[in-house]
């Protein structure tokens, strides 16, 4: 247990991980992560790797949402561009897997920041109403755009290759994704220690406010739209990989709400909840699937419910979390961990 | 305590070496089943079909004594579900082959099936994937959806009795690989027997007003119209066609008819002219008489339909394939491959027409069974016969 809390530098002040142990705790947490594919089935692997994809797009719409207090529906849109773009640059181009993916990310920005414009003039619902136009747009373009993205039939993506290396299967890909994930949550949380990061918290605050202080709140909020697509692109790319054979009906308008579903769940405005959102919505149909399949041995018929099942289960947590811990998941994560720090002196 | 733990041990060993062999007496069949999406209509009973031929095998000898494990799951006509549903069976379950659906995830999987020499069955008759030398691993148990195409056209042609001009047809179908399969064949034969293709109506996925379509196809004259959608879609399609007073003859694929849309559509289904390759459930045919016992057995309170019938025609057609490979001693993707490719004229005893698989050419047959909606029944019409023409292989 800690006691005063003395900081004497402006780094300190600033620090991510304010004590060693928390530094080496992570250290450890990410070294056994990395073990994880030595003994996991490929299954599991499949499952982890689409939460990492999960946690970058997730961050990625935090960024926007959750930091600059833009409502976006259109992640679904640049996490098709970013995927769509790897498939066509490492796909027909023959990029190397270098180039694609930050090209992916930047292709995916610029879109982003095409439908950022409107958000000049429009805040709140009506804004979500114009990003929503932008899912369709994409929509339709990845639907009848037959030449570079195959239609309705969908279009293969070659695996990346790292010299020699292909990396044609869910652990190679693991080993990739995670030091991915794991270096853009860092540069997000440090963003946000920084000039243009502190910009997108004013804004989300009181943009009004924000302008007279001298924030230029249209380019900031256009960099806000650029960032944030950049990550739902890098995660679009890293689907791609993962997915390896990508059609339209891998974007509906369900990923935007399921991601939307996520930072409210895990907490608007941080990193953690990012994560603690992706997981929880990622692995929920995962747990479903494990308890129907160890109650369907007696009840065949719950193999049915399932499905709806789970469509209920995650409109049951959103309301639950409003209701009770409007902050997220980060929120109650920080308490429980205040609670422990302080114990037992904890009034 | 010496001899007692000895004998424990023996027994371990005893039941180990057990276990492995009632395992290594199991084939491992894994099954993309559509029990919740937009085709469960249809493949609902169709995977009743194929788990209840799989029990029947088992229980008549199996394949040359081995049972046959059928690890089947439901992945909801989505795509992304079937691709993680297939690397599960290949890569943890190690099966030697799929019984997969539909058209969209099949034609998606074709390059890994390929690639992982991986002989998948799909219940999508999809002339694309009938090329050996694109799609070596694909098999179907039926006519393509083309041939069907060809063969309802030649009946519209027979059946139009006007000579001053050609019989107008539209096309109604849905803007998806499984909707499109059929159309450019459509389109091409057309033009080689006269048959004018006035329209192209594209239909959502679910299909619950298709009033503008209709009103389309009234302006630009069509005579009759070929949808290549699933029942329920088709039923709403007759229902909004007899309430605009229209007189167009519709025609459909094997999913758009049989035993269910006279149930669901009833009177609108009057007149439908479709392809039926597998006979409705009970019909005198030499296969069926294990069907309707088993059925008596099992669930004799359940109905079933022409693609339950074409589930068991399904499991006939690959245990026999499976049969072959293993008394080559080669249960593997090349040896059920081999096997299925040696087949010549199998008969299913009725439940399907007679299967034949060559290297250069899967498709199973080109015979088309077209039946007829008459009084509430299934009355059939005609048996055409496509011509095997190299140049429809894969259109």
């Amino acid at each position: 247990m800690r006691c005063g809390d003395f900081r004497e530098t402006y780094a300190e002040d600033m620090a991510i991980f304010e004590t060693a142990f928390s530094r080496r705790l992570l250290a450890v947490f990410l070294v056994v992560l990395a073990t994880v594919p030595l003994y996991a089935t490929s299954y599991w692997l499949d499952v982890m790797n689409r939460t990492l994809i999960a946690i970058v797009a997730a961050t990625g719409l935090n960024i926007l949402t959750g930091f600059t207090g833009q409502i976006s529906l259109g992640n679904a849109a640049f996490l098709a561009v970013g995927a769509y773009s790897t498939a066509f640059l490492g796909g027909r181009l023959h990029l190397p897997f270098l180039l694609v993916m930050p090209l992916a990310g930047l292709l995916t920005a610029l879109v982003g920041m095409v439908f950022g414009v409107p958000s000049l003039r429009l805040k709140g619902l009506y804004l979500a109403v114009a990003t929503l136009a932008a899912h369709f747009v994409v929509e339709f373009t990845v639907t009848h755009w037959d030449a570079v993205t195959g239609g309705v039939n969908g279009i293969s993506v070659p695996p990346p290759r790292l010299g020699a290396l292909e990396l044609d299967n869910d652990r190679r890909i693991f080993w990739l994704a995670l030091p991915l994930t794991v270096f853009m949550l860092f540069f997000a949380k440090n963003l946000f220690r920084t000039k243009v990061g502190k910009a997108f918290i004013a804004i989300r605050d009181q943009d009004i406010s924000a302008e007279v202080m001298g924030v230029n709140v249209f380019k900031h909020k256009l960099l806000a739209f650029g960032v944030s697509s950049f990550y739902v692109g890098v995660a679009g790319s890293l689907l791609a990989y993962q997915a390896k054979i990508i059609s339209p009906e891998n974007f509906p308008i369900t990923v935007a709400i399921d991601q939307l579903g996520m930072i409210i769940i895990g907490g608007l405005g941080s990193i953690l909840g990012s994560i603690f959102g992706a997981v929880f919505i990622t692995m929920l149909p995962e747990v479903l699937r494990l308890a129907t399949a160890a109650i369907a041995g007696q009840s065949p018929a719950l193999a049915d419910l399932f499905a709806p099942l789970k469509v209920g289960l995650f409109g049951l947590a959103i309301v639950l979390f409003l209701l009770f811990e409007p902050d997220g998941m980060a929120a109650r994560w920080h308490s429980i961990r205040n609670y422990w720090k302080l114990y037992p002196f904890s009034y | 305590m010496k001899t007692a733990r000895s004998t424990g041990m023996a027994l371990a060993a005893l039941a180990a070496f057990a276990a492995a062999e009632a395992r290594a007496q199991e084939i491992k069949v894994g099954g993309i089943f559509d029990l919740t999406g937009i085709t469960s209509d249809v493949g609902k009973p169709f995977a009743q079909g194929v788990r209840d031929a799989v029990q029947w095998t088992n229980e008549n000898g199996g394949i040359n004594g081995k049972k046959i494990n059928l690890n089947g799951s439901d992945y909801g006509y989505k795509k992304p579900e079937a691709v993680a549903l297939y690397k599960r069976l290949v890569e943890d379950e190690k099966v030697v082959m799929i019984q997969g659906w539909g058209t969209g995830d099949t034609e998606a999987l074709k390059e890994t099936v390929t690639k992982d020499r991986m002989p998948f069955f799909s219940a999508s008759f999809s002339a694309h994937l009938t090329d050996p030398a694109k799609t070596p691993y694909n098999y179907f148990v039926g006519p393509t959806y083309s041939d069907a195409l060809r063969a309802w056209m030649r009946w519209v042609k027979a059946d139009w009795k006007d000579k001053t001009r050609n019989p107008r047809v539209a096309f109604f179908y849905g803007d998806n690989p499984y909707g499109k399969s059929p159309i450019e064949a459509g389109r091409q034969f057309g033009k080689e027997i006269g048959v004018d293709v006035v329209a192209e109506e594209v239909l959502p996925g679910i299909v619950q007003d298709a009033t503008s379509q209709l009103l389309d196809m009234k302006q630009k004259g069509a005579d009759y119209a070929f949808t290549q959608v699933t029942t329920p879609n088709f039923t709403a399609v007759l229902r909004d066609a007899r309430k605009l007073g229209l007189t167009t003859r519709f025609g459909t694929n094997l999913w758009g008819i049989g035993e269910l849309l006279i149930a669901v559509a009833k009177e609108f289904s009057e007149g439908v002219v479709g392809a039926v390759p597998n006979p409705p459930f009970g019909e005198n045919v030499p296969g069926m008489a294990k069907l309707v016992a088993f059925h008596q057995k099992n669930h004799p309170t359940d109905a079933h339909d022409t693609n339950y019938v074409r589930g068991w025609s399904y499991v006939m057609v690959w245990s026999e394939a499976l049969k072959r490979a293993d008394k080559a001693g080669k249960l593997n993707g090349e040896g059920i491959r081999a096997a299925l490719e040696s087949m010549k004229d199998f008969d299913t005893g009725g439940l399907s027409p007679p299967v034949t698989y060559t290297p250069a050419d899967h498709r199973p047959t080109t015979l088309v069974p077209l039946y007829e909606v008459k009084g509430g029944k299934l009355v059939r019409l005609q048996t055409d016969e496509e011509p095997r023409k190299p140049e429809w292989l894969g259109l």
